[in-house]
């Protein structure tokens, strides 16, 4: 064999020994990329599928029906609101005394009536001594007792979530806030009111007449609060409980009206918001252990929320909290902190420290730049 | 040297496999950074003021709307809003045959309806209370049975006009504009509503060219009327840190905000009420 020739078929030789490696790890990105794709960005499978049973299994266990629990999501359930519920009920003047820092008002204060249990379950409304289809609404089931469980249960999980425009109501409620005794519209009245306590003199319908400052403690999470603080009352404002903040304007014209409950009440989990700043106390900020300024200074994208789905607080760190005279200097010194210590550093004069433990969003640094 | 020159070839295949992948791995798994800096905000402030000496102060509670799109090109928009017809609230309510006092109530807070602020007991009593209100109570009490309650429920025994027929009035022409506005700039149309200081953010927006506008007519003063339909330049990265966005009307003269304004609106002087009656069927 010439000696060109040798050298030729070396040179096949090798690459054919190096060729299975680059196959075999094109092979490893291939799988990695296909990985990416099977996997959602929260790490769970998207791509997985359950193994089905045989139907013939499936039509083997029919599920029972439980009469002692009633839901609305049942679809025979889902007829007008005002099939079942009437409004107002006439208990609601006693039923008032459950509310007694609320003036008493015409309300759905108790569960719908006999007929509208009968008229479909007949033969679960008189089975037994003891039907427990009672139990739906009675607290002891018998002939001769209708004492009924609390009509308004807030300890048990919620139906419904609530539909409510904030831009709607934004729009109709005050104009401008006036000083006490000044009842001219010149441009002297035209007064930058910063301080809340002139607003006290008179009521104007502002955010507050929904959202009070809170009155109660707040009732700790199951898994007990983090680093075991404590929030004051006056950390949150609250939300409405009862129909009052509602039904006082949609009684009977202006819609949704109270028979309309789907006008306000959707089918699906009420929603559940997240406090990010545990340590911001609405009520109780500053020298005068008031928050200065209006609920939209801060919650700026309120006064366009068409829906409470997916609604956020959307507090811009600046101007909101880092003007000069707030809280510039804490969030500096926090931050400067962090900067220091990435990652062991916790910020905690606002947060807590699941919060406080992560990476300060680019936010807060920009807030110091204004 | 060809079993070097092979191994080269095959690291280099074997780099720019790898390269490749994470290229394609990478944007799946997580957004770039870079996207979300793309967008902008502006921090709108509205001040406005009456003349020399006076100093300016900030337009509260009004709406604003941001269109997408430059004045040019929401020419007929423009001349749409321009042109719209002028009533004021205190022409409707004395057209629907209002009593004085209820003007008066409703013009003491800038309200558009009578939803906009309580009814205290002396509105209902004494010499200022107002005629509608006395009536609407005494009906209430007829169905609940308590007049305090009538006094806080007011608004369910107003007739709708008198209730909120201004608001309703005002909320047609402005659905009307901002469906016309919506198909000339082919976007959504954005809104927010100033706080008490005047000030509102626009927030996420694509980097382009927008007309903040109030798009209905803002009474100012009680005597005239201002439309505002600035043009505003959206960068990337624009951030609510950013000098705000000062619009204000030709009135202000405020040392303090003179060199920043950037835009100032077009004032009309509201027109005398027509005959009573002419919009009573509103």
């Amino acid at each position: 064999m010439p000696h060109s020739q040798r050298k030729l078929r070396q040179l096949i030789d090798s690459m054919k020994s190096f060729q299975l490696k680059p196959v075999a790890l094109m092979l490893l990105s291939l799988i990695l990329l296909f990985c990416s794709q099977q996997f959602s960005s929260s790490g769970q499978a998207t791509g997985q599928k359950r193994r089905t049973r045989p139907a013939a299994r499936q039509r083997a266990t029919k599920p029972v029906t439980n009469y002692s629990k009633f839901s609305h999501s049942t679809r025979q359930h889902q007829e007008a609101c005002k099939s079942c519920h009437q409004a107002p009920t006439n208990n609601w003047q006693k039923a008032a005394q459950d509310y007694p820092s609320q003036d008493p008002f015409p309300d759905v204060a108790d569960f719908p009536g006999h007929d509208s249990c009968v008229r479909c379950h007949r033969a679960q409304f008189f089975k037994g001594a003891r039907p427990v289809i009672c139990g739906v609404c009675h607290t002891k089931i018998s002939p001769r007792d209708d004492a009924r469980a609390s009509f308004r249960n807030l300890k048990a999980p919620g139906e419904f979530r609530i539909e409510f425009p904030h831009d709607k109501h934004q729009d109709v409620i005050a104009a401008l806030r006036r000083r006490p005794n000044s009842f001219d519209f010149t441009p002297r009245s035209l007064v930058k009111l910063a301080h809340p306590p002139d607003e006290k003199v008179s009521k104007y319908n502002n955010c507050e007449i929904c959202h009070a400052a809170a009155t109660k403690a707040a009732v700790a999470p199951a898994t007990g609060w983090i680093d075991a603080y404590v929030p004051p009352t006056d950390t949150f404002k609250v939300s409405p409980e009862t129909h009052a903040s509602c039904f006082n304007c949609h009684w009977n014209k202006q819609a949704p009206t109270r028979n309309d409950c789907a006008g306000c009440h959707k089918l699906g989990a009420p929603e559940l918001h997240t406090r990010i700043s545990m340590k911001f106390r609405h009520d109780g900020g500053g020298e005068k252990k008031n928050h200065v300024g209006e609920c939209a200074t801060c919650h700026i994208n309120i006064t366009k929320a068409a829906t409470l789905r997916g609604l956020k607080p959307d507090v811009p760190i600046f101007p909101s909290c880092a003007t000069s005279s707030c809280h510039q200097k804490v969030l500096n010194e926090e931050l400067n902190n962090y900067n220091k210590a990435p990652g062991a550093f916790k910020c905690t004069k606002c947060h807590t420290t699941d919060v406080g433990n992560k990476k300060p969003p680019n936010s807060h640094a920009m807030a110091l730049l204004g | 040297m060809t079993r070097t020159l092979a191994r080269q070839i095959t690291w280099s295949i074997l780099g720019l496999t790898l390269f490749s992948s994470l290229a394609v791995i990478g944007p799946s798994q997580t957004q770039t950074p870079a996207a979300a800096d793309l967008r902008g905000v502006i921090r709108l402030r509205v001040r406005i003021g009456s003349g020399e000496g006076a100093k300016a102060k900030g337009l509260a509670r009004k709406r604003f709307f941001l269109i997408k799109g430059s004045l040019e090109e929401n020419k007929s928009l423009m001349q749409s809003i321009e042109q719209q017809p002028l009533l004021s609230r205190d022409c409707y309510y004395r057209g629907l045959g209002a009593s004085e006092a209820l003007i008066h109530w409703l013009r003491e807070s800038d309200c558009e309806s009578i939803y906009c602020r309580e009814v205290e007991a002396k509105d209902v009593e004494g010499a200022g209370a107002v005629r509608e209100f006395q009536e609407a109570i005494a009906a209430g009490e007829k169905d609940f049975g308590s007049r305090e309650l009538a006094r806080k429920w007011l608004t369910v025994n107003l007739s709708d006009q008198i209730r909120d027929g201004y608001y309703r009035r005002r909320q047609d022409e402005l659905q009307t504009l901002l469906k016309h506005a919506e198909q000339v700039s082919k976007a959504t149309v954005l809104s927010v509503m100033t706080d008490l200081n005047g000030t509102a953010f626009f927030t996420d927006l694509e980097p382009g060219t927008y007309v903040v506008s109030n798009i209905l007519a803002t009474e100012i003063f009680g005597n005239s009327a201002s439309f505002w339909n600035c043009e505003v330049k959206v960068k990337p990265g624009d951030l609510a840190t950013e000098k705000p966005f000062l619009i204000s009307n030709p009135g202000n003269k405020d040392p303090r905000d003179v060199r920043n304004i950037k835009c100032r609106s077009v004032d009309k002087p509201l027109p005398a009420c027509p005959t009573a009656n002419a919009n009573s069927g509103n």
